[in-house]
């Protein structure tokens, strides 16, 4: 058996030779899920990375703790499987992709979808709105058509209403945490007293 | 947890001839004014390669990284202690998802990085091999081998590509928790007991070897580094990493009363630079070739780990389901 | 007030929650896939850190510091149910415990969100989300690889059949239950165990599990009197290696 000093692995039981070859024999790849977190009433869902997860629920409980675990800084948040975005090409940075897009908005009321755009490259997506369209080709002239454009946006993820899965309002308190739960943030390691009491004491010797 | 020393794949001479001349020079125009690479741009291939190679290494090095101070997860002294490092460890292995999530933006799968991870195909950090004897070597590493990283992690979060500039700033913010509850734990230790002391002076004099080499060897200047930087993946030289580092904290070190095993440790007050002994770095290439103290440990956790949650995968896979690259 | 009778309540919930939240930590770095290890260990220190909490509650009443009462006592002074000291296993048996006990868990925040007892009753709010998430975390988990692979519901299955009688210890009876009722404190680990029975029902129906006869089951009582495993004191060596070098050092 493997010997560590580690007792979590010692308990593991590790024979040497499993540790030499136990080689994965198949790629077990979950799809992704896309993270957007809001952290605010009054500020709009901002994407904040993917999780692997075999359906949205999974997606869910997974990304609560991967991107909200500190939880003050979350009020809801919402999965949407990878596949289901379509995403338009990025412009360059002054111009509008919006511009490039041909063709008049049907106004049909097919489907519902909701907008994320993109405002600076390095930054993240955030949320736009709701448009109605018969398909995503359509609801990217309805929301160029909807929405003011004062910055330029450089790329716009489009998704069907209903393939969005978000946290019900009745969940806020899954953010709700302890007090205590400072230990997770720097602030609560201050030692600048010991340092000076330490060198004060050094100082009489 | 991450330093410098990546092993950047070897460059051809002809690796750029094929591509489109012009593309190129878009490519590089829009690093040079300062704006990111998204996923869907155009980009070299060799860009792409090195990038990949780059951000999955560090992935690696925060999953592995995990492991040396998981050692004291079980026996942190005190509530306090306990929780922060349960919560400092999750961390680790959070960077580690947030950093392959931005690899993968790129074209290659988690499970493959994983793949090569285990099977000793790919490297990591190369001082996740050594091990933590006791809970002064855990504070020792949540302390300085993370302010090695930061230092590592803020001159990388400059670079070029938009979804690891991205992980990076996330990982950037979490790891200053890391620091002060690493430097928190080092101060009480150091002005505690006088057998908490000597203890944290061991883990000092065990360590200190495995730091200097942290930040890999002096850069030789060639074409290829010289392309790294210009595209914005390479942000600063091992060198400069490492001075940076010893600027900061070894005053840090001194002022607890500590010391650190170099007696040519010292600031040339002319040049402004810390003078070393130069590191074994004979040692450095056999532990990052397999022949350190934990290599084999490390990897077969890691291996054991992904062994025996397979059936759990298995059974949350639905056949249903596939798998395409992330957005950004 | 009844102050031994919220003692013996508070003790045995913040045992509980130490000794599981420890166990659960083991598996930091070691999980099943990279987020399912970072909700987990999110799950291990909600634990303790609900249990240092109530820790201090029992300070309030006169006992040690709650660093002293958590990494000085031997086992035969801990109440905490066998339940939780049983070693992790594979993630089946630490997947079924943690179903067991969370579902427990929420229940009893809730009912003693009511508590006349105003310091349980204020914590037990403010804990609430967690032990929701968790709750919520377990139930998922259950559903998924309680229906999926023939392996996944086999192991799951010997799990859930190893734990029952564990998990029934939760619900040990204490010498001051009549006392806990009357005064509004807390109603009691039988009505608690009524409503968990039909919970962990509810769950497992939605899954490909057999749920062994509650009338044939043996409970492993005698936890919440410091009779324990012996497992529990090797779990405790450990946990306080490093404090015990010095208990009076600042760590």
């Amino acid at each position: 058996m493997l010997k560590s000093l580690d007792p979590r692995v010692n308990r593991l039981n590790i024979p040497l030779e499993e540790a030499a070859h136990a080689q994965k024999n198949k790629l077990d790849q979950f799809e992704t899920y896309e993270v957007f977190v809001q952290t605010k009433e009054d500020k709009p869902f901002e994407h904040v990375g993917i999780v692997h997860a075999p359906n949205e629920e999974m997606a869910f409980l997974f990304a609560k703790e991967q991107y909200t675990r500190r939880g003050m800084f979350c009020i809801s948040l919402c999965v949407i499987k990878t596949e289901n975005i379509r995403v338009s090409d990025y412009s360059e940075n002054q111009k509008d992709i919006y511009d490039t897009f041909e063709g008049k908005y049907s106004g049909k009321t097919t489907y519902s979808f909701e907008v994320f755009h993109l405002i600076k490259r390095g930054k993240q997506h955030k949320y736009e709105g709701n448009v109605q369209a018969k398909n995503f080709e359509d609801a990217l002239l309805a929301a160029r058509d909807t929405y003011p454009r004062n910055k330029p946006v450089l790329n716009v993820w489009v998704v069907k209403s209903e393939d969005i899965f978000v946290s019900d309002e009745e969940d806020q308190d899954l953010w709700d945490t302890l007090q205590e739960k400072k230990y997770r943030d720097a602030i609560d390691y201050r030692a600048a007293d010991k340092i000076k009491a330490f060198k004060e004491k050094q100082h009489e010797h | 947890m991450y330093g410098g020393g990546n092993v950047f794949e070897r460059m051809k001479a002809t690796a750029l001839v094929d591509e489109d001349p012009r593309k190129l020079a878009e490519f590089e125009a829009r690093i040079e004014r300062g704006e990111k690479i998204e996923p869907k741009d155009w980009m070299p291939q060799l860009y792409r390669k090195q990038l990949i190679r780059m951000i999955e290494q560090h992935a690696h090095s925060e999953i592995i990284g995990a492991l040396p101070e998981g050692t004291w997860i079980t026996r942190a002294p005190g509530f306090k202690r306990k929780l922060a490092l349960m919560a400092k460890v999750q961390d680790e292995v959070g960077h580690a998802q947030l950093l392959y999530a931005a690899a993968e933006t790129l074209g290659k799968s988690r499970e493959k990085m994983i793949d090569d991870l285990i099977t000793g195909k790919s490297k990591y950090s190369n001082i996740f091999n050594y091990p933590a004897f006791t809970w002064a070597d855990s504070c020792f590493i949540s302390w300085l081998v993370d302010a090695g990283a930061i230092v590592n992690q803020l001159a990388n979060a400059k670079g070029s590509y938009g979804p690891y500039c991205r992980a990076l700033e996330r990982i950037c913010a979490e790891e200053s928790f890391h620091l002060k509850y690493g430097h928190h734990c080092v101060i009480h230790m150091a002005t505690g007991s006088k057998k908490q002391r000597e203890m944290m002076q061991a883990a000092i004099n065990r360590w200190w070897p495995p730091m200097m080499h942290f930040f890999g060897p002096s850069d030789t200047i060639s074409v290829h580094s010289e392309i790294l930087m210009k595209w914005k993946v390479k942000m600063a030289s091992n060198d400069a990493c490492r001075q940076q580092f010893l600027d900061m904290y070894v005053p840090k070190i001194w002022e607890l009363g500590l010391t650190i095993p170099d007696k040519n440790l010292q600031k040339n007050n002319e040049t402004g630079q810390w003078e070393y002994t130069e590191p074994d770095w004979d040692e450095f290439k056999r532990v990052i070739n397999g022949d350190g103290p934990c290599n084999k440990e490390r990897l077969a956790v890691r291996r054991t780990a992904e062994e025996r949650g397979r059936w759990v995968r298995e059974a949350l896979l639905a056949p249903k389901t596939k798998y395409i690259t992330p957005l950004a | 007030m009844n102050t031994e009778a919220i003692k013996e309540l508070v003790y045995k919930m913040a045992d509980d929650l130490l000794i599981l939240g420890h166990r659960n930590s083991e598996w930091t770095g070691f999980g099943p896939l990279l987020e399912e290890d970072i909700a987990f260990s999110s799950m291990a220190q909600d634990k303790v850190g609900q249990s240092w909490q109530m820790y201090k509650i029992l300070h309030e009443l006169g006992d040690s510091e709650p660093d002293t009462v958590a990494f000085m006592r031997n086992a035969n002074q801990f109440h905490n149910a066998q339940f939780v000291e049983l070693p992790n296993g594979e993630y089946d048996f630490s997947l079924i415990r943690h179903f067991l006990f969370d579902s427990a868990a929420l229940l009893r925040y809730q009912m003693l969100t009511e508590s006349s007892y105003t310091p349980l009753a204020n914590l037990t709010k403010k804990i609430k989300g967690e032990a929701k998430y968790h709750s919520m975390h377990a139930k998922i988990w259950m559903k998924q690889l309680g229906s999926a692979t023939e392996e996944s519901i086999q192991r799951l299955q010997n799990a859930l059949d190893e734990a029952m009688p564990y998990a029934l210890g939760l619900f040990e009876p204490s010498p001051y239950e009549a006392h806990l009722i009357k005064d509004k404190i807390f109603a009691g680990e039988e009505a608690l165990q009524i409503l968990w029975q039909k919970e962990v029902e509810s769950i497992i129906e939605e899954t490909q599990l057999i749920l062994p006869d509650w009338n044939s089951l043996i409970p492993a009582l005698g936890g919440r009197n410091g009779q324990h495993t012996e497992h529990l004191q090797p779990l405790l060596d450990e946990m306080s290696e490093v404090f015990k070098v010095d208990p009076s050092a600042d760590w």
